[in-house]
């Protein structure tokens, strides 16, 4: 008891009770009241200041913590639902000799699993906020892959990356198109900004792995040699009703068409011999969303999946 | 404001200083997960699909 004033009074400009100095009450009294008021602006400045730097580390970490246990569910949900389709109940022994035959070749020969896209029919259906497919990019490291998520509001996309329910699906002919957070909700486009052409985009399905590359970006499109590099084979500029579709490109967030089945020609129709693209979309600059980057690439392998196969361009890490 | 949670807190400091942690985590916790995922849609950086 003998304690509390003083502690308060260290802490607390507040003046002393009135009464306590008959003669300095008044005019301390109206300087203590522009004190308090002078103050309160100051530890309310100092608060909001303080929320608005909380919700900084919210939106840069926080989130990305809780984006990254949402994808956990989603990809376990998405593997459970896989792995069943692959081993139905009434598999029995003999079934499984042989499909462990087949993984020892076919982990030799990736080119025995290699398959015509225009042959592969999608045998899924797609719920809006499940997973469907995954994603790999190695080109940010073995270990980047995401589960892609059917839909693209707010909620689709905290959980992963999320594909825009109108566009086609993975190695269809048309365009598959996914958007993806740049920064928070587990950031999975942060990066897209330092793919280059040709990198791998190695899309996942029930049955099918398909990898598509980077196309060419605009200032790469003239003088292009497909064989300057070991990965673009495949991969070439575009012409014809594709002539504006490259890498890379920033365009307004009302653009539409970037997503539709040829990117930038407004209709959502596939022409007949469509080529099979992939387009990424994302916030742009990082930390705002004036504007939307956009990743263009091209279909160059498909895959049968097989147990114990992975496609050799997985391995492209640089 | 600060002062007069400060002097309405029982206690010697370092039980108030405790009370202060808690009081501040608590406010956080709001924020974190009532106040900013409730904001975060009217804020301008965090849109990342093509509309029309």
């Amino acid at each position: 008891m003998t304690e509390e004033p003083a502690t308060a009074g260290v802490l607390d400009d507040d003046p002393p009770p009135p009464g306590r100095s008959g003669r300095h009450s008044a005019p301390r009294s109206s300087g203590g009241v522009l004190r308090t008021v002078i103050r309160g602006i100051g530890q309310t400045l100092i608060t909001l200041g303080v929320v608005v730097l909380l919700f900084v580390v919210y939106e840069v970490y926080v989130t990305d913590l809780f984006g990254e246990r949402k994808q956990a569910a989603a990809t376990s949900a998405l593997d459970a639902q896989w792995s069943e389709h692959a081993a139905p109940a009434t598999g029995g022994t003999a079934v499984t000799t042989v499909v462990e035959t087949a993984q020892a070749t076919a982990v030799v020969d990736a080119e025995q699993q290699a398959v015509d896209p225009r042959t592969r029919k999608k045998n899924y259906d797609t719920t809006l906020g499940d997973g469907f497919a995954k994603i790999y990019v190695p080109a940010f490291g073995a270990d980047f892959v995401f589960t892609i998520i059917e839909g693209t509001n707010p909620d689709d996309l905290y959980v992963g990356p999320g594909h825009y329910p109108d566009t086609q699906y993975p190695g269809q002919p048309g365009n598959f198109s996914v958007a993806g957070h740049r920064v928070s909700k587990g950031s999975p486009f942060n990066d897209l900004g330092l793919l280059a052409s040709c990198d791998a985009l190695v899309i996942e399905t029930q049955d099918d792995w398909f990898v598509y590359r980077v196309l060419p970006m605009a200032d790469e499109a003239a003088g292009w040699s497909s064989t300057q590099h070991d990965h673009c084979a495949g991969v070439e500029p575009q012409s014809g009703q594709y002539a504006q579709v490259t890498g890379r490109t920033i365009v307004d967030p009302s653009d539409y068409a970037v997503v539709l089945p040829v990117p930038g020609v407004n209709s959502t129709e596939v022409p007949p011999g469509a080529e099979r693209l992939i387009t990424l979309t994302t916030c742009h600059p990082q930390f705002s969303d004036a504007e939307r980057m956009i990743i263009h690439g091209v279909l160059v392998k498909s895959y049968a999946k097989a147990p114990g196969f992975l496609p050799p361009e997985l391995k492209e890490t640089s | 404001m600060y002062t007069w949670i400060w002097r309405h807190l029982p206690g010697p400091t370092g039980v108030r200083l405790l009370q202060v942690l808690v009081l501040f985590l608590a406010v956080v916790a709001l924020l974190f997960f009532v106040v900013f995922p409730w904001l975060e849609p009217y804020l301008p950086f965090d849109r990342v699909s093509v509309s029309q």
